[in-house]
């Protein structure tokens, strides 16, 4: 996330000033939870192919409103990542060009702060054509719901502690019903289901129980 | 959003391009645990769907439901404008909300999802007046005349004699006849009869008009029955004629607007008794059937349910058996019914298991056209025929006493795979007409030679384990809960049937002829057999049970798929009704476990 030198640095030097917007202050409580589907997971050579945006305002999941694209990628659409997420060239190629929808996503998604899986790495991968458009790097909040999950479960926890930060681990803690994966959209979705109720059960001051209830050991052994 | 499930109804009858309005138009919302997700008299801007979490319907303090996964609320609201209950979020919760406009927009486009939509509402309103007492006897005042029970119109005319009058009253089975007199038209009555011959002294060949009423009340079919009751009190009337368009088609008793408030039991056994042929037995069969449903639906408790019904079909076999019974079989025959119907524990007529003992043999002719009409009429009734072929129409279950009683023995010492289930559906048996003693005979020959025969009572005890499979319980619940297997659970085979069979066998152990399985229970409580706690639990196991398994019964009427009657499925019952009946297959593992080791099982 840009500290506070970099934002102001960045503030100045946009080169499309009707984007300033983005670095106004935040005062609302909405955020927005978003996923980037990649063609792999190297910054450097992959590239965007996908991307869903789904605003949450107050304790609303306004998928009603979301923001959903296919991007045809710069680099190859490596054969790897054809299986993962059922995309193949051709569909890739009805999407539209990174800079048609940069714009309009970053309007979007405006000065709210972001919240997703993993949310480094999209950002990452966004502020490669973000930098590239605008000279900066997106200065959003970044709001991870694996450092939330983490914080509500193992942060007080004995050394020594296994952990498991898998996303689909985390759906299942949260009892949250499973969804069909390597979609931008139901990604955005969970890790939006995923920050309301960490951020509620942080108010609350409420904690994650690190063995499982009891009553389901004993279910699991009498059979 | 394609995370929305349109295949969980009413959903699932949405064209695709509804499902992908309704999908485009749905939000997610949070509710922390206690929070009140919608309040009384508040009105609604969304239907809730559950996502995750559940939510109680509360009145006040109670809580009338709890809702999980899937379920919605409220459509009153949505529809109405403001809400009947508090919904509370009880856990942590995730509900998806269409927003009411989508719904009404798709009920007014889609003719199923709205049907689904407003019989669930009348459902979600109907038990919402049943709990406000009063309201339930205004919607029976509300009713329409016509649809209480109405006598057919019966005319006589005017210048007829009393006593063809009274003949008449007999004949049509009909207490008050309405009487023509060139254009007048008047009502008389057994009460005119009675009081014009044993009051006022009339001969018997006085004409009708001098006896009859010619002040008719009447009311319009269309009429309200508070109208009716009104006009009853104000011209003390138990009687008014009703008129449709003019005409008089029937007359209404204050005893059929009875009926309407509680079902019409109490009238079944009157009409089965009236019956002089088969035919008239047909609408009192139906109507047994009608009024279990009626019964459930107004609350009444299923061990009251069963014993009306059972009651009821005893009189009605008991009847049709006097009815086409020759002579000879009338006076030599035991009509006995057996398995569930035998311990009174039917209530949706799922087959039909019977058979006739005789003293003596009776002309081989008179049996097989006995055989033939008996069954044939119960079919007619609406009664399945029974899959195992345990009817009277089979001659193994119909036949002089003294054959039964040998092939009886031969279940015992010789058995095959189908001994031990004739054995349990005959020691279940009761009398419905004829010679009780040959029933007691021949069950007292089972108890005698089983009683105190661990190897017996083994071999016979087995058949607790005939679905264990179906079972296999919390293991299977908790994969289902992942999606990894089938969340169908049978309430026959995994509940009702281990306790019916294992108490059923303590019970000829013990030489209890009580026939229903919650007195068996009961008895065995009392011998000390069954431990304090055991029967408690067994007890109300049982009757959860019973209540689940009726509701899925009259579930799968109203769907026609017969082959969901006996089948639950997790993901459809709200939480509490989980838990509940997680602590019932619990109950049964536990008596299972015992049974098993009193008759040692675990050595085959």
């Amino acid at each position: 996330m840009p500290n506070f030198f970099t934002r102001t640095i960045d503030r100045l030097v946009i080169s499309d000033p009707s984007f300033r917007f983005l670095f106004h202050r935040q005062d609302t409580d909405e955020a927005i939870s978003i996923d980037c589907e990649t063609t792999g997971f190297d910054p450097w050579v992959d590239d965007i192919v996908s991307v869903a945006a789904i605003p949450i305002v107050g304790k609303r999941i306004l998928t009603s409103e979301a923001y959903r694209a296919v991007i045809r990628p710069n680099a190859d659409l490596r054969a790897e990542s054809i299986k993962v997420h059922q995309l193949r060239r051709q569909d890739v190629e009805h999407g539209r060009e990174m800079a048609d929808v940069l714009p309009e996503l970053l309007r979007f998604i405006g000065n709210r702060p972001l919240v997703g899986y993993w949310i480094d790495f999209d950002v990452r991968m966004l502020n490669k054509h973000v930098l590239k458009m605008l000279n900066v790097r997106l200065p959003n909040d970044q709001i991870d719901v694996c450092t939330l999950y983490h914080e509500r479960k193992y942060g007080n926890a004995p050394p020594g502690t296994q952990i498991d930060l898998r996303y689909a681990a985390i759906m299942d803690d949260l009892k949250l019903p499973p969804l069909v994966g390597h979609d931008p959209f139901n990604d955005a979705l969970g890790a939006a289901e995923m920050f309301v109720i960490l951020r509620e059960m942080k108010a609350r001051g409420e904690r994650i129980k690190r063995i499982r209830d009891a009553d389901d050991v004993v279910d699991v052994m009498t059979g | 959003m394609q995370a929305f499930d349109t295949q969980n109804p009413p959903f699932d009858r949405l064209t695709q391009k509804e499902a992908a309005d309704l999908r485009a138009a749905v939000d997610i919302g949070y509710y922390a645990p206690g929070e009140t997700i919608l309040a009384l008299g508040q009105p609604a801007t969304h239907l809730h769907i559950v996502l995750k979490g559940s939510v109680e319907a509360r009145d006040g303090e109670t809580v009338d439901a709890v809702l999980g996964a899937k379920e919605s609320f409220d459509a009153r609201a949505v529809v109405h404008g403001t809400s009947g209950e508090d919904y509370i979020a009880a856990e942590e919760t995730l509900c998806y909300l269409v927003p009411k406009d989508t719904v009404l927009d798709l009920i007014k486009r889609n003719t199923g999802f709205a049907a689904y939509f407003y019989e669930e509402l009348s459902r979600k309103l109907s038990d919402y007046s049943r709990r406000q007492e009063t309201e339930g006897v205004e919607q029976v005042l509300r009713a329409r005349v016509r649809e209480a029970r109405l006598q057919p119109a019966v005319w006589i005319d005017a210048g007829k004699t009393v006593k063809d009058a009274g003949e008449t009253m007999a004949a049509e089975n009909n207490n008050a006849l309405f009487v023509r007199d060139g254009a007048r038209v008047g009502v008389i009555t057994g009460m005119n009869l009675s009081k014009a011959v044993v009051l006022q002294g009339k001969a018997l060949d006085a004409r009708v008009r001098e006896v009859c009423s010619f002040d008719v009340i009447a009311v319009d079919a269309d009429d309200f029955i508070f109208e009716a009751l009104i006009k009853m009190t104000r011209f003390k009337k138990r009687r008014l004629a009703v008129t449709s368009e003019g005409e008089y088609i029937g007359m209404l008793e204050d005893i059929g607007i009875l009926g309407l408030v509680a079902g019409n039991s109490q009238l079944i056994p009157g009409r089965i008794d009236r019956a002089h042929t088969i035919e008239q037995l047909e609408e009192p069969a139906r109507d047994i059937q009608n009024q279990v449903e009626r019964l459930e639906r107004q609350g009444v408790k299923i061990d009251v349910i069963t014993e009306i019904t059972s009651d009821l079909n005893r009189g009605l076999f008991a009847k049709l058996f006097e009815l086409i019974a020759p002579p000879s079989i009338r006076k030599a025959g035991c009509l006995m019914v057996m398995g569930s119907e035998g311990r009174g524990e039917q209530t949706v007529r799922t087959d039909q298991d019977n058979g006739l003992l005789l003293a003596e043999a009776v002309p081989e002719a008179e049996l097989a056209q006995f055989r033939r009409d008996f069954n044939g009429a119960l079919e007619k009734f609406g009664f399945p025929p029974c899959p195992g072929n345990v009817m009277v129409s089979n001659p193994q279950w119909s036949q002089p006493v003294d054959e039964f009683v040998r092939q009886v023995r031969g279940w015992i010492l010789t058995p095959d795979e189908n001994s031990a289930m004739n054995l349990g559906i005959f020691f279940d048996a009761v009398t419905v007409a004829g010679r009780d003693d040959l029933l007691v005979r021949a069950k007292g020959e089972v108890v005698t030679m089983m009683r105190g025969e661990t190897g017996y009572l083994a071999r016979f005890a087995r058949a607790i384990d005939l679905f264990e499979d179906a079972s296999a319980g919390m293991l299977t619940t908790l994969m289902a809960s992942v999606g990894a297997a089938s969340d169908a659970i049978h309430l026959k085979k995994s509940g009702i049937f281990p306790i019916v069979h294992g108490v059923r066998t303590m019970a000829i152990e013990q030489g209890l002829l009580e026939p229903s399985t919650a007195k068996r229970i009961a008895a065995l409580g009392r011998k000390g057999i069954l431990s304090e706690e055991l029967t408690r639990d067994l007890t109300s196991a049982l009757t959860y049970l019973m209540e689940t398994r009726l509701r899925t019964q009259l579930k799968a009427m109203k769907t026609g798929r017969s082959e969901e009657e006996a089948i639950v499925r997790l993901s459809e019952l709200s939480t509490r009704d989980r838990d509940l009946l997680r602590d019932t297959l619990k109950v049964v593992k536990r008596f299972r476990e015992i049974v098993r080791n009193r008759y040692h099982l675990n050595m085959f």
